[in-house]
């Protein structure tokens, strides 16, 4: 099954924390006084969707801001509990033994922001068109639904044609989402889910407004109103959060982290991601395929010291993050050895060798130009071809056209785009591809785990890209919020149960 | 007159032609479209096909061109891929922002400019002349960008008087905080503009000091300095009226910069936006906008230009 590897444009930048013992604060806030029910929530965040189309529009953004919030599917995932999978729009269901059939009850008195009742019609139109429509976001994760059949109005019963332990962590993702039959929202530009809040203006180019939905199923949402600010520049992004135009800054800029500490207003929250750092070696390009040089090439990243450049970040050895099923601890396997890495070279033939890296110019020039001097070191030439993000989808992603590549994969459980050879890694491995067949094929969650950390460790000793850090972006949280989420930010941002106190 | 104003606007007509060709054409040469990014990374090559045609992306070139001009003499300037509405909703929306902030910028850059220069002129032997000349050739030389950050810094990190980024959600139903929210962004381009506005009247003011009729006015017993302003300053007033043109395309290629810098929802921010998205019929849309708007403004210029300067008006 294809996993999004959502180089999301627009999740691109932002993320979340890790280790909170790296910024030395508390996670802890402890709001000066009584929630107000009443009060207006504002979001800095740097990435805006393009539009507000969920189902047919790809990026990161629309995922933060929309799911969970405004629409909703059967289950969804519990970023600050290790993404376990809870309940949504059903309010329990049933896997069978074989890992075929999964039975869901519905949730009883939910209705959408127009005021119209779910029904368990809504829900089987709603994933019928998405595995029949390939033009919907995700239309893949469903390409192994066998029928979708509603017995009564408060059963959804699905079958697989083949068992797939990812298909409920499917389901918390834009395929799973619930619409209205026959709804005639301009989607583009409006939205009617049955989420704690609805989607109340759009400015574009400035922010998205949420509204709490009164008619809410479950409990309601904790501020009237959340506005979500979107600010590309970092320092403008700071100086919002300074000034008090923003309760809530994500991604903030290490660098000028001290400029919100010092107001007192605020305190660094830290939490875990998924999202990887990926410099890509284009595993079907000369010299590339030679794994000498892929090898040289990861010895000569200090990362360490690149960690400590980037800041909000900490080291990742190999592909699976450890947020996700299959992590294990694979530090030690390979280590900043410079000497090693020119001697690699040399018996690979590769000296005086030239490379260039394609990299999309939302990121800081800090990583590439530490890549420079990296790969100078051991004799490497690494010319930098900065471009935009569209540029890079149709060169790096579409055509295949790269030596090196940097972006962020911030999607959980992507591991898929290791076992797929047509993906822009061009990484061909039979083995890799069937450990990864078998670990979504068993229905047992430990042997699935073990499966795919046995293909991990493969993709890592090949070196088959390097892992240059796993992003941990740090979110500035005004005293006077309460109960904001940590993980995940980048593509989930539940705010349901955020409040706000009134001084 | 009346066969210059038509000349001139024939002129106006075809730069506008000329300028939609440009557009349309240099646009195509951008990498990646716009179906590849709503797509996404997960997209088929066949899926991505799909859409491009979907959104009429299939259409040879040449007859998108003519659709688009098409639509243009119908007074269309097309509908975004992304959001389905129409670009003159879209950059009509934006300009609430934009133009404001132009304006206030061009006032600003006035202020600085005419009497600083003057004065620069007329003291171009004493300290005070020599200082402001050579800071109006160091604030010319200065990024637009740096500038910004600088008055922030200043003004809003240091002494928190004005709003450091972005407008009021209200927009203009809060006028107060939309003008806050517009000074810093709208001193920034003020002030370079008006150093470059300011070196300009300087020199136009010495030639004028230079002429005969100011220098009889002098020999009649006037001061230098009232010689200027009652014979003078009238004609720095004409050379003036020339450049404004040139400062109000330099005041829009500032705005994109500003707006980006202090997130202003203007109609530069869009266009960055939507170079970035490939949104092509929109961004041609803005483009030509943008142009249409200077090419239009420098039309006006011309005409006022005529008909106040009483040697251009016996030319004809």
């Amino acid at each position: 099954m294809l996993r999004r590897a959502a180089l999301a444009t627009s999740a691109l930048l932002i993320g979340a924390v890790l280790l909170t013992s790296c910024t030395g604060s508390n996670t802890a806030t402890t709001p000066t006084g009584p929630a107000n029910p009443d009060a207006t929530l504002a979001v800095g965040l740097s990435l805006e969707p393009s539009n507000l189309d969920i189902r047919h529009t790809s990026g990161a953004a629309l995922e933060q801001a929309l799911i969970d919030n405004v629409y909703q599917g059967l289950v969804t995932r519990n970023g600050d509990d290790d993404n376990a999978i809870v309940a949504a729009l059903a309010t329990a269901w049933n896997i069978s033994p074989d890992g075929l059939t999964y039975t869901f009850t519905l949730r009883d008195g939910v209705t959408f922001h127009d005021g119209s009742a779910l029904t368990a019609d809504d829900v089987v139109t709603s994933l019928q068109t998405a595995k029949d429509d390939a033009t919907i976001q995700n239309s893949a994760d469903l390409a192994n639904v066998a029928s979708i059949a509603s017995p009564d109005a408060s059963t959804v019963v699905i079958t697989l044609a083949q068992p797939n332990i990812d298909f409920l962590f499917a389901l918390t993702g834009r395929a799973g989402l619930i619409f209205k039959n026959g709804d005639t929202t301009n989607f583009q530009t409006a939205a009617n889910g049955t989420g704690p809040f609805r989607v109340e203006a759009w400015n574009t180019g400035q922010s998205l407004t949420l509204a709490r939905y009164d008619g809410y199923w479950g409990e309601r949402a904790g501020v009237a109103e959340v506005v979500l600010d979107y600010i590309p520049d970092r320092s403008a992004a700071v100086n919002a959060a300074v000034n008090g135009d923003v309760d809530v800054a994500l991604e903030i800029d290490p660098e000028l982290q001290s400029q919100i500490e010092g107001t007192g207003n605020f305190t660094i929250e830290s939490g875990l991601t998924t999202d990887k750092a990926t410099l890509a070696f284009n595993n079907q390009r000369a010299p590339l395929t030679d794994q000498r040089v892929r090898e040289a090439l990861r010895l000569a990243i200090d990362h360490d010291a690149l960690v400590q450049t980037v800041v909000a970040a900490q080291t990742l050895n190999g592909p699976i993050p450890p947020l996700d099923p299959g992590y294990e601890d694979l530090t030690g396997s390979i280590s900043y050895n410079p000497d090693r890495a020119r001697e690699l070279l040399a018996e690979a033939g590769a000296e005086n060798l030239s490379l260039t890296l394609t990299i999309p110019n939302v990121y800081p020039t800090s990583i590439p130009t530490f890549l420079v001097s990296s790969f100078a070191d051991v004799g490497v030439t690494l010319k930098v071809n900065s471009v935009d993000f569209t540029t890079w989808l149709q060169d790096v992603y579409t055509n295949h056209d790269y030596d090196l590549s940097f972006v962020r994969h911030v999607e959980a459980r992507d591991f898929g785009n290791w076992a797929n050879p047509s993906y822009y890694f061009g990484y061909d491995n039979p083995q890799v591809q069937s450990l990864y067949a078998q670990s979504l094929a068993t229905t047992d969650e430990q042997q699935s785990s073990d499966l795919l950390a046995e293909a991990a460790r493969i993709v890592d000793d090949e070196d088959a890209a390097d892992w240059l850090f796993l992003s941990a972006p740090r979110a500035a949280v005004s005293t006077k919020v309460a109960n904001f989420p940590k993980n995940s930010l980048n593509v989930r941002l539940p705010l349901a149960g955020v409040t706000v106190s009134s001084e | 007159m009346i066969r210059y104003a038509l000349t001139r606007l024939g002129l106006l007509v075809l730069g506008l032609a000329v300028a939609s060709a440009l557009i349309f054409v240099s646009l195509r040469v951008l990498p990646g479209d716009v179906a590849q990014l709503i797509a996404g990374a997960e997209a088929t090559p066949q899926q991505v096909a799909a859409l491009r045609a979907s959104l009429g992306l299939d259409v040879p070139l040449w007859q998108q061109y003519l659709d688009w001009v098409g639509g243009l003499l119908r007074g269309d300037l097309g509908t975004s891929l992304i959001t389905g509405t129409s670009v003159v909703a879209e950059v009509v929306d934006k300009a609430r922002v934009t133009v404001p902030l132009a304006a206030m910028s061009l006032t600003i850059a006035l202020l600085i400019g005419i009497p600083l220069g003057v004065l620069s002129a007329l003291g171009r032997r004493r300290v005070g002349g020599t200082v402001l000349s050579v800071g109006a050739q160091a604030l010319a030389a200065v990024p637009v960008v740096w500038a910004g950050m600088m008055l922030v810094v200043v003004f809003a990190v240091w002494l928190g008087w004005l709003p450091p980024q972005g407008f009021p959600r209200a927009g203009w139903d809060d006028p107060g905080a939309a003008l806050r929210a517009l000074i810093l962004p709208a001193l920034t381009i003020g002030v370079v503009e008006g150093a470059m506005l300011l070196r300009f009247v300087r020199s136009a003011t010495l030639q004028a000091l230079g002429q005969d009729y100011v220098r009889t006015a002098a020999a009649k017993g006037l001061t230098r300095t009232r010689a200027l302003l009652t014979h003078g300053l009238p004609n720095v007033g004409l050379s003036v009226i020339t450049v404004l043109g040139l400062q109000i395309a330099g005041i829009i290629v500032g705005a994109v910069v500003i707006e980006q810098l202090f997130t202003l929802p203007g109609v530069g921010r869009m266009l960055v936006a939507d170079v970035a998205s490939r949104d092509l019929p929109k961004v041609q849309g803005e483009l030509l906008a943008l142009t249409g708007f200077v090419l239009v403004v420098g039309f006006v210029v011309d005409l006022v230009h005529r008909l106040v300067d009483p040697r251009q008006r016996e030319a004809s």
